[in-house]
């Protein structure tokens, strides 16, 4: 349990940093915008009649920094900004906190993206296993192949495709936005039920983006486990084959739930193509309006949130490895 | 593998290259859809350098031919602006594999000496380059290139595999590092030291020979990374429309021209859909048979 402590610690410390940094590159990129949007904005609110010190608090508000300060004082102000999670005021959206914004979009980000996911992952994992076993035979070719291939595919390219079946050629689901309008938001099931149909499609392209993956990995950790001394002590003792088969699944699959919270952390950032396609109103979808809008404050805490997501999900994984691995259990080394 | 590690002579070394071709040929053989990957890249090569030079600049377009389902005159239909959409994907060819080329290059050379000198040296420089490529390879890589996007021009094929191929030897650095780790340990890098060898020569001459190919297919894999962000920042929308790209093309279609509802303008989206498509089948299948080549273990009968 100290282990964990400690390695926790050590993460939490980590992940600090990692803040710091993201925090500081999207300062200095909204800082270096040819044009100077601050300016362009203090200019025109003092033109528009507003005196120069209100001008400046306006600005302040809307960046997070003073406008005319020096740079020094800027970083802090935006930092200090930060620590109490004010993130600034949406351009495009006057009068909304940054951080609301953010907040509302993240659950259309994350719940797909679980559900996406762990589908994948239980069909991808059983899949693997048999491509592992069968890998001379014609099917279990055929699955490693239809693995490399939903694993080269870009995200996007399978969206598009799956638009285009499911919702352009048969037109059985709809593939823009989250909900109907129609619908009174609420527990009724018109809602929900326009909720579910929407996120179909979105659900299920995570998962054909993922299952190539996951079918791969399976497959190269159940060939490691099969040559492993264990399992020919197994089979020569004479153990049934069901009970053989047990131990390679669940020595072959360990490694893999350390990658499945590795790959929730990533495919948040890549939630930014699927979000577009699908008009799904998502972190991602988020990011692209605030870039295209240059709606600085907004972009910078989409991009800071998604990569705060993925330094949780890269802490969780490595927590799980240490609960589960042995070896790290024991305090070896692993690189 | 370990057979290719030490060309001690001259015709020791040529044989050993001889029989390690004919293990190339073998596998392709065995599976014929390997050549076919082979060949298609080589196609992809040849369209992006000979193509280009081949149509008129700019191409030609028709005002009574604007967005046209594909027929015999044009294989994959005309663009809104009555532009052969095959051409255009071979125009487009360029800036997308030029871009691939120069990230793939960068990628091995940044990530190759720093997981060579990490692994090789130890102690505190491999800690802390450890910790940078680590902190690197958290920092999701497409919305790091989004918010760059405001700030930095992506109008040339340099400039985008220049900020593609910087954010990219991650994966590369840590890979090398740990097959050096393991090769450091290896009979013939200990004689190589003790002998006295300099660092350079065995880092240059033993290290390197041997995971040339583990290093070619990670470039490989950079490749396909590099197409496919560079392909999908244009896709959203956030670069300049200037540029020839299939991500332009495959943004106008969708979101300008309606590929998705019209079936006038499928063939201006499934055109850059197709070549990426092609593309990556062609990677996915050489990657695949330089991993039988050089992975023996999964050549098991």
């Amino acid at each position: 349990m100290t282990l964990i402590a400690r390695r926790l610690a050590g993460h939490l410390a980590r992940g600090f940093v990692m803040i710091l940094v993201v925090a500081t590159i999207s300062f200095f990129i909204v800082n270096n915008i040819p044009g100077d949007p601050m300016a362009a904005r203090y200019e025109k609110l003092i033109e528009g009649g507003m005196a120069p010190e209100a001008a400046r608090q306006a600005v302040k508000v809307l960046y997070g920094f003073q406008p005319d300060g020096s740079l020094w004082q800027q970083y802090t102000d935006f930092m200090a900004g930060l620590f109490r999670l004010d993130l600034g005021v949406s351009v495009t959206r006057p009068g909304t906190p940054v951080l609301d914004v953010l907040t509302d979009a993240a659950k259309w980000t994350v719940l797909p993206v679980l559900a996406g996911t762990l589908l994948s992952f239980l069909v991808g994992i059983i899949l693997g296993v048999y491509a592992a076993v069968k890998r001379s035979g014609k099917l279990g070719d055929a699955l490693s192949i239809s693995g490399s291939l939903l694993h080269g595919v870009p995200q996007y390219v399978l969206a598009l495709l799956v638009v285009m079946i499911f919702s352009t050629l048969l037109g059985v689901l709809p593939a823009d936005g989250s909900v109907d309008i129609l619908y009174e938001p609420g527990w009724n099931a018109g809602y929900l039920g326009s909720l579910v149909e929407h996120a179909l499609l979105p659900v299920l392209t995570y998962a054909l983006s993922a299952y190539g993956g996951w079918i791969l990995a399976m497959k190269s950790s159940v060939v490691t486990v099969l040559g492993d001394d264990f399992i020919l002590a197994a089979e020569l003792r004479g153990m049934k084959r069901s009970i053989v088969f047990r131990y390679i699944a669940r020595n072959a699959i360990l490694p893999l739930f350390t990658m499945l919270a590795l790959s929730l952390g990533l495919l948040l950032g890549g939630a930014v193509f699927i979000e577009k396609i699908f008009n799904y109103p998502g972190l991602g979808w988020l990011l692209i309006g605030a870039v295209n809008d240059r709606d600085y404050a907004l972009m910078g805490g989409a991009f800071l949130l998604i990569t705060v997501g993925t330094i949780l999900a890269n802490i969780v994984a490595d927590l799980f490895y240490t609960v589960i691995d042995p070896r790290v259990r024991s305090g070896e080394e692993v690189s | 593998m370990s057979a290719t590690l030490i060309p001690e002579t001259g015709s020791a070394a040529s044989t050993l290259r001889r029989n390690f071709w004919q293990g190339v040929w073998r596998v392709m053989r065995r599976k014929p859809s390997r050549l076919v990957g082979v060949v298609i890249l080589a196609g992809f090569v040849v369209m992006a350098v000979l193509g280009p030079m081949l149509l008129p600049d700019p191409l030609p377009n028709d005002p009574t031919a604007i967005t046209r389902p594909p027929s015999w005159e044009h294989w994959l239909g005309t663009d809104p602006q009555g532009r052969d959409v095959l051409a255009l994907v071979v125009t487009g060819s360029r800036y997308v594999l030029l871009t691939a080329a120069i990230t793939a290059v960068i990628t091995v050379v940044v990530g190759t000496s720093i997981g060579l000198f990490s692994g090789f040296k130890r102690g505190r420089w491999d800690t802390v380059l450890m910790r940078l490529t680590d902190m690197k390879l958290t920092i999701p890589g497409l919305p790091l290139l989004l918010v760059l996007a405001t700030v930095w021009r992506f109008g040339s094929p340099w400039q985008m595999g220049l900020v593609l191929g910087l954010l990219g030897w991650g994966g590369v650095a840590r890979a090398v590092r740990s097959q050096t780790l393991s090769l450091r340990e290896r009979g013939f890098i200990e004689a190589a030291r003790g002998l006295g060898l300099s660092t350079t020569h065995i880092i240059g001459k033993e290290l390197l020979p041997s995971m040339a190919p583990y290093i070619a297919m990670n470039m490989l894999i950079s490749v396909t990374g590099a197409v496919y962000s560079q392909v999908g920042l244009f896709f959203l929308g956030v670069l300049p429309y200037e540029s020839d790209n299939w991500g332009v093309m495959l943004n106008l279609a969708v979101f300008q021209a309606g590929a998705l509802i019209t079936p006038n303008a499928l063939g201006y989206l499934l055109g850059p859909l197709l070549a990426i498509l092609l593309l990556t089948l062609a990677i996915v299948l050489v990657v695949d048979a330089m991993d039988e080549i050089f992975n023996p273990r999964l050549r098991e009968e």
